[in-house]
């Protein structure tokens, strides 16, 4: 049947310039690290194949550039994304603080249908460096933080040790799916032949 | 603005002076020049402002061509040469209030230094920073509305830009234009917002960026023109491949574009001359 079909979940990753948003991204797809990465402009595009229960998706993910100036092109990116990653450093206050203006830029550009629960993950990254000495954002401020906006689940991480990675980016792709509306799983069932040309567009995606 | 910013540190001193004689007087802080004014005009919030800029500056001059030695590392060369890219990059900066710093410049700036620093002529050579800055400024004053976000959405912005591409594709390769932005969906700003930003200088490897920076820079038709002219060669090049491919691989493969034959890159690229889009 059609739901044999393979899966595809969108996430965007956004945070503050530096905080290690493709370091994250690399280590997740490619278990690599490397200090040699060049700033992201406009964004990068990786996939990976994931497998939840018995079924297998793809893991389409957005690396962003992290500088304001970027965010108004962002609305090409964002939209029809199931899940956004906010990636803070746990050295840098101001990246922590930045993260409600990332969610509600994100909320106002990918305009999702159910704001209120689209699903968000918050990752404070970098907690390797100086043996977590350097660090000024407490993880229960963090946790504070995501409580108040209606539980967003947090993992602290390095990408550089490879700490938490797979972990997060596993609870990433079960929030992505939770986004993912039910009619896009059991399509045959849910035909609408009054529905006109959406229903006829993703049929004929089905079939080839 | 270092002397209005003491003047303005003098005028704290002076107000601690007094305030250790007794109460602090209220006139002595005035014209919102105190540490948390969110004012314009507050030398203080310029003061933030501007530090944030430079620490954006350092962060990416760190991590400007990680992998060549003449820019990062430890020696003492690599150590000058960022000292001089963050010198342009903060005095570009403060000369242009509207645009500032956008990420991406480092990489523009990087090639003219590189050039000039390596000048045969040592007389040359020693003037790199002054060269480099004067050009960096010339070759910017032609794609700075790129950088510039409240122009993203005009006439002159880099989705206009963008545009002007997907339309010398059309023009030169209908069904290849069809096949990835109404088929594949494949908004060309999604790859080609960092080629045209950049200039290409992420595309390809250093020399061959050169070699390419050599065309643009000395086409009649200007930079912009030739860039757009090169960008769309480049699809056409790979035609057979992104019109086998769907969304995910025709945005690997643009976004990670296969080492090219210059020359002959440059070739389709001047043959699509004299039709342009724009």
């Amino acid at each position: 049947m059609a739901s044999r079909r393979r899966m595809l979940l969108k996430v965007i990753i956004l945070g503050d310039s530096g905080v290690g948003k493709t370091s994250l991204m690399n280590q997740y797809v490619n278990k690599k690290f490397s200090n040699q990465y060049k700033a992201t402009i406009g964004a990068d595009f990786l996939t990976k194949e994931v497998q939840i229960d018995d079924r297998l998706f793809t893991l389409q993910i957005w690396d962003t550039a992290g500088q304001e100036r970027f965010q108004s092109l962002g609305v090409a990116f964002y939209r029809g994304a199931d899940c956004c990653v906010l990636v803070y450093d746990v050295n840098v206050m101001k990246s922590f603080d930045n993260l409600n203006n990332w969610r509600e830029e994100f909320l106002l550009q990918a305009s999702p249908s159910d704001p209120e629960n689209f699903p968000f993950i918050v990752l404070g990254n970098k907690i390797d460096i100086d043996g977590g000495n350097s660090r000024v954002v407490s993880e229960k401020k963090a946790k504070a933080w995501c409580a108040s906006k209606g539980n967003i689940p947090y993992f602290e991480t390095s990408a550089k040790e490879g700490l938490n990675v797979e972990a997060a980016f596993q609870c990433i792709a079960m929030n992505a799916l939770k986004n993912e509306p039910e009619e896009d799983i059991y399509l045959p069932d849910t035909i609408d032949v009054a529905g006109g040309g959406r229903q006829l567009q993703r049929s004929s995606g089905c079939e080839c | 603005m270092a002397r209005r910013l003491e003047e303005s540190v003098g005028h704290k001193n002076e107000a601690l002076e007094t305030g250790g004689r007794g109460f602090l007087m209220r006139s002595e802080i005035t014209h919102d020049e105190h540490p948390l004014s969110l004012g314009k005009t507050s030398v203080w919030n310029q003061f933030f402002q501007e530090t944030e800029i430079i620490e954006q500056i350092e962060r990416d001059v760190k991590r400007t061509h990680p992998d060549m030695q003449f820019f990062c590392g430890d020696s003492s060369l690599a150590k000058s040469n960022q000292e001089a890219l963050r010198h342009i990059l903060i005095i570009f900066a403060k000369l242009n209030p509207g645009i500032r710093y956008v990420q991406g410049m480092n990489e523009i700036l990087a090639p003219l230094f590189y050039v000039f620093r390596n000048d045969p002529d040592q007389n040359n050579a020693v003037y790199a920073e002054a060269d480099a800055f004067f050009c960096f400024v010339e070759l910017l004053s032609g794609f700075r509305d790129n950088f510039c976000q409240k122009l993203d959405n005009s006439v002159v912005g880099i989705r206009s830009t963008i545009s002007k591409l997907s339309e010398l594709l059309k023009k030169h390769d209908g069904e290849l234009w069809r096949h990835l932005e109404i088929t594949t969906k494949v908004n060309p700003q999604f790859y080609a917002f960092r080629w045209i930003t950049l200039l290409l200088t992420q595309e390809f490897n250093f020399v061959d960026s050169l070699h390419i920076w050599d065309a643009l820079l000395s086409d009649p038709d200007g930079p912009q023109e030739t860039l757009l002219r090169v960008c769309c060669a480049m699809l056409i090049l790979v035609r057979k491949c992104l019109l086998a491919g769907d969304f995910t691989s025709n945005l690997k493969l643009l976004q990670n574009y296969p080492q090219t034959n210059i020359n002959h890159l440059l070739y389709v690229a001047n043959k699509l001359r004299g039709s342009s889009a724009g």
